[in-house]
């Protein structure tokens, strides 16, 4: 087992030069660091970039290296507490929770306890914990939902653990005693809604088809939106071909009262993935309600779209990471039959599967994690922006494209401007961003 | 590549703010010595050196080696034998880098006899060291037909990084090494890691001291000066006496109620040669013009950034302005003196030629300021820009007060007043530091519009440490004695009166097209109005006109908008 730092290629990229209102600016890619530039009559100077990205590249002590491979300690749990679902999503990765017959039945209460009991015996105590719920529709088992909070939180409050909570719902099953759970624990919930009534219909349908899902949406999420307590609610939109205007079902999905809205291109698995031309579309959608976002923030307003708002505050702190994500490292997801996965997506995949409730298999998670650093992608280490996207999910490697890696470089480069101008402008913006880069959950 | 003097980079986010803020690579204002202190503006120079022996920077041209040069000889005295080792060398290299280290520990002779390499503007050469000359003995020409006339000079020519083959004579034997010539600084542009500290010092003259202690004025930086005002008693804030510089070396140590003999009186008594070795560490620190015997604490910069940019326009027109009142002012005082000519050879007239031409330095000096402060104002206004060209209707006294600007003679009391004028932190200066202060807030300033203020400030600390200088210079005599006598102001009809405010006002109509077209279409005006200046029949002669007619220098107040008085800002 090596644990030998994976160094950058010799020709990757040390900085990109971009422009904002403000004027020329330099992200120095290590560490994405952001520097104003002196205006200069000039193009940008290759050479001089490289000379300052080299001089500015040093990691300091309290960074993490971006060639460093280690195995973190896991943090962050999510229980594949249902196998099945109450809509019939077309595009759905999990098959409603099945996973394609690889998971055919729920979790039981013996499998979670003890992925329960190994999370908080082997996390750092001093960093924050997380136990999401994952399914198929988590609520569909809510029993179980409500019964692992309870013996989690009683656990956390003997050992002073700080233990927070995550479910990912397509929320049509909420029940009054769910939104007091949700409420009464910090919960993170992102609901999964696609827009507005045509398009949550159209995308979403109920499996029973009785009725649609978009009033089941409303009906059974609303008490929680007027009230949220503790918790933080989130929705969640996938776009397809077919639904590319963004603006429209942002706007639906916002009159629900929903503060934080986040898009998801659909990439794969499906006729509706985005193909080559939808690329461009989607862009010009994404950075036209983005601008709209970033004007109302300008005038003293939060910004919704969370994919913009989350951008601007990584690119604040200087978030810089060679996974994007945590799976493998501080991150994994439960099978209902106990397994660990390095990814909730990939229950059944044996590449994933990196070890079960009783231990790790070290090796393996250690090869795990050199084939999916940056380094380690031969269509990314090249690239400016690979510690910022950081090749992007893992599941959806194979349907990286040229078009699909512009739209990112596009959609980062818009984010560096608008993170130029919004600082300049209202610095107070981002004087309550924490530093929590996703460096510190994969490192 | 090679960068550029300067490149600023402002940090945006908090991931470049960090490099900015760690212990190593703050960027922060420290009190300590000017560049001209620097080993780069040492007086170094190779028959020893005074401030750094430059020969040794030739002792490590080849990679883990240290040599000791002479004429014709190049004998290795040293070998880096960890940086071999951690250079993880070829096997046969790194065994002849033992065999000259174990070799060298045997006392065994090492000598460099051939270096085969490219000597610059000599050509390539396989040169027999042996067989060259001591410097001065052979023919300094250069072509490749020639060789380098010593083995130092060889040494020197090679280019940084050149291949370059030694063949070395250890004992009875003769090793081949071959390797690029080393760099002499390091990636950063500091001095190589390699050399050692004091390495550039060990072959100067010995007791070098002997040097400086016959050295004049000038010759050394300013880490060694000959004089420097004395050290005071108690840490009130000096005054005349203690302004006159004193000799630095002065064998009388004491500190006294009176300070000691200046410099420029008789000579007083140096260390000799051989006290000034032994009693070397009894010279003291000297900073800021003055000897220091106490703790130093630098002052800190407190002005407060302005309120607005409608304020800081304020406030820099009417630092034009200022600058203005000081020039007619300063050439009003500059030209009551008399003519050194019509004054009997001596002390006296040594005393005023100095006057006049430092008082004319300083006005010039105000000139540029008065263009940074334009310059600083187009920076801001881009095409709404106007020149500010208003002579100021008051400024600061020494009380704290306002005046009026008028026209003097150049009395104790003009000095008091315009010692007020330049002081830091008070009237003047704190005009510029809450203009700077200001500046330096993002979205206000660029940097240069920043260092052209910190400039103008740095100026008039010169300019209050030159008016300190002529108070000292004049001290002692009468103003009788130096000043033209009974000047009287001009009848605005008198016609080297009216030909002098002509001359004036040509000045400033240039300037002021000069100003507005900015650079380069107004340079000719700029010019124009420059050379009017110093013309044989420009102002000089028409301002030395009015003084032999028996008439204060005077500049009429200007109705025309663009250079009528302007007030103050509220609240200065």
């Amino acid at each position: 087992m090596s644990l030998l730092p994976l160094p950058s290629a010799a020709q990757a990229p040390g900085s990109y030069r971009f422009r904002s209102s403000l004027g020329q600016h330099l992200l120095v890619v290590q560490h994405s660091q952001i520097y104003d530039l002196p205006e200069q009559e000039t193009d940008a100077d290759i050479s001089l970039d490289h000379t300052l990205s080299q001089m500015l590249a040093r990691t300091l002590d309290n960074e993490v290296s971006l060639d460093a491979l280690s195995l973190p300690t896991v943090q962050s749990l999510s229980l594949n507490v249902s196998s099945s679902c109450n809509l019939g999503c077309s595009y759905c990765y999990a098959s409603q929770g099945n996973f394609e017959g690889k998971q055919s039945k729920g979790m039981d209460w013996e499998q979670a306890r003890s992925s329960i009991d190994r999370l908080l015996a082997t996390a750092n105590p001093q960093a924050p914990l997380t136990l999401g719920f994952i399914g198929g529709e988590p609520f569909v088992n809510r029993a179980l939902i409500h019964q692992c909070v309870h013996y989690s939180a009683q656990l956390a409050q003997q050992r002073q653990l700080d233990l927070r909570y995550s479910v990912t719902t397509n929320g049509t099953l909420l029940r009054p005693e769910d939104h007091e759970l949700l409420r009464q624990h910090r919960f993170a919930v992102t609901v999964s809604i696609d827009g507005g009534s045509v398009v949550q219909n159209r995308q979403r349908p109920m499996l029973n088809g009785k009725r649609d899902s978009f009033a089941a949406v409303i009906e059974h999420c609303q008490p929680l939106l007027d009230q949220p307590g503790k918790c933080k609610l989130a929705a969640r939109a996938t776009a397809n071909s077919l639904s590319l205007d963004l603006t429209q079902q942002f706007d639906a999905i916002a009159a629900l009262g929903f503060q934080d809205i986040g898009f998801s291109p659909l990439r794969s698995g499906s006729a509706l993935a985005l193909q080559k031309h939808d690329w461009p579309v989607y862009e010009q959608a994404m950075i036209s309600l983005a601008s709209r976002e970033l004007q109302s923030a300008l005038q003293g307003q939060q910004i919704r779209l969370s994919n913009f708002a989350t951008a601007l505050k990584q690119l604040h702190v200087g978030a810089s990471s060679p996974y994007p994500c945590g799976a493998g490292g501080g991150y994994f997801s439960v099978a209902s039959d106990g397994d660990w996965y390095a990814c909730h997506r990939a229950i059944g995949n044996h590449d994933y599967r990196l070890g079960d409730r009783h231990s790790l298999d070290a090796p393996k998670r250690l090869q795990f994690l050199q084939e999916r650093h940056v380094h380690a992608q031969t269509d990314c280490h090249t690239c400016w922006a690979r510690y910022l996207c950081s090749g992007g999910c893992h599941q959806e490697k194979a349907s990286r494209s040229q078009a699909s890696c512009d739209y990112i470089r596009h959609w980062l480069t818009f984010c560096l401007q608008s993170y130029c101008e919004l600082s300049q402008a209202r610095p107070d913006y981002f004087t309550h961003c924490l530093p929590t880069s996703r460096a510190s959950t994969t490192a | 590549m090679s960068l550029p003097d300067i490149i600023k980079l402002v940090p945006r986010n908090a991931a470049a703010l960090r490099r900015a803020q760690t212990a190593d690579s703050a960027i922060r204002p420290v009190a300590g010595n000017p560049v001209s202190t620097r080993l780069e503006s040492g007086v170094g120079n190779c028959y020893p050196g005074l401030e750094a022996d430059l020969r040794n920077l030739e002792r490590r041209f080849f990679p883990f080696l240290e040599v000791d040069i002479a004429d014709t000889e190049i004998r290795i005295v040293a070998v880096d034998s960890a940086g071999v080792t951690a250079a993880a060398l070829p096997d046969a290299d790194a065994q002849k880098y033992r065999d000259l280290a174990l070799g060298i520990s045997q006392n065994l002779p090492c000598i460099i006899s051939r270096i085969n390499g490219n000597f610059g503007p000599f050509g390539n050469h396989d040169l027999n060291i042996a067989q060259l000359s001591p410097p001065g003995a052979a023919s300094t020409s250069t072509n490749a037909s020639t060789a380098p006339p010593d083995a130092w000079t060889a040494i020197r020519l090679l280019p940084e990084n050149t291949a370059i083959s030694l063949t070395i004579r250890l004992g009875t034997r003769s090793i081949s090494l071959e390797g690029r010539r080393s760099a002499y600084l390091s990636g950063t542009g500091s001095l190589a890691a390699m050399f050692e500290p004091g390495e550039l010092t060990q072959s100067l003259c010995s007791p070098w001291t002997h040097d400086f202690r016959d050295c004049g004025c000038f010759y050394w930086a300013s880490n060694h000066p000959d004089i420097a005002q004395p050290p005071t008693p108690d840490a009130s804030e000096p005054g005349v006496p203690w302004l006159a510089a004193v000799p630095w070396e002065r064998l009388d140590r004491s500190i006294g109620s009176t300070p000691p003999s200046p410099a420029n009186t008789t000579t007083p008594e140096e260390l000799g040669h051989y006290a000034i070795n032994h009693q070397w560490q009894s010279l003291n620190f000297v900073l800021e013009g003055r000897e220091t015997i106490r703790p130093y604490k630098p002052g800190k910069f407190t002005a407060l950034p302005l309120a607005s940019r409608e304020e800081l326009q304020l406030y820099l027109r009417y630092a034009a302005g200022l600058e203005l009142a000081a020039i007619q002012e300063y050439l009003s005082a500059a030209y009551s003196l008399r003519s050194p000519a019509s004054l009997p050879a001596g002390s006296l007239r040594n005393r005023v030629t100095a006057s006049f031409a430092e008082l004319m330095r300083i006005a010039y000096g105000e000139m540029r300021h008065l263009r940074a402060v334009n310059n600083v104002l187009q920076a801001l206004n881009g095409p709404a820009y106007t020149p500010a060209l208003q002579v100021a209707k008051t400024i600061p006294d020494a009380a704290g007060n306002q005046r009026p600007p008028r026209a003097r003679i150049l009395d104790p009391q003009a000095l008091l007043d315009f010692l007020a004028l330049e002081q830091a932190n008070r009237g003047a200066d704190e005009l510029y530091a809450r203009i700077y202060a200001t500046l330096r807030q993002p979205g206000f300033g660029s940097d240069a519009d920043c260092q052209s203020i910190r400039y103008i400030m740095a100026e008039g600390q010169d300019h209050f440490e030159t008016f300190e200088n002529m108070q000292v210079w004049l001290q002692g005599f009468q103003p009788s004695q130096y000043l033209h006598q009974n000047l009287v102001q001009a009848p605005a009809s008198n016609s080297s009166y009216q030909a002098l405010q002509n001359a004036y006002r040509k000045l400033l109509e240039k300037l002021y097209a000069g100003y507005q077209a900015g650079m380069p279409q107004g340079a000719v005006d700029i010019n124009t109005a420059r050379g009017d200046m110093v013309a044989a029949n420009g102002f000089g002669s028409a301002a030395r006109a009015v003084i032999n007619a028996g008439f204060l220098l005077s500049f009429d107040t200007i109705s025309d908008p663009r250079f009528a008085p302007v007030a103050p800002p509220p609240g200065l």
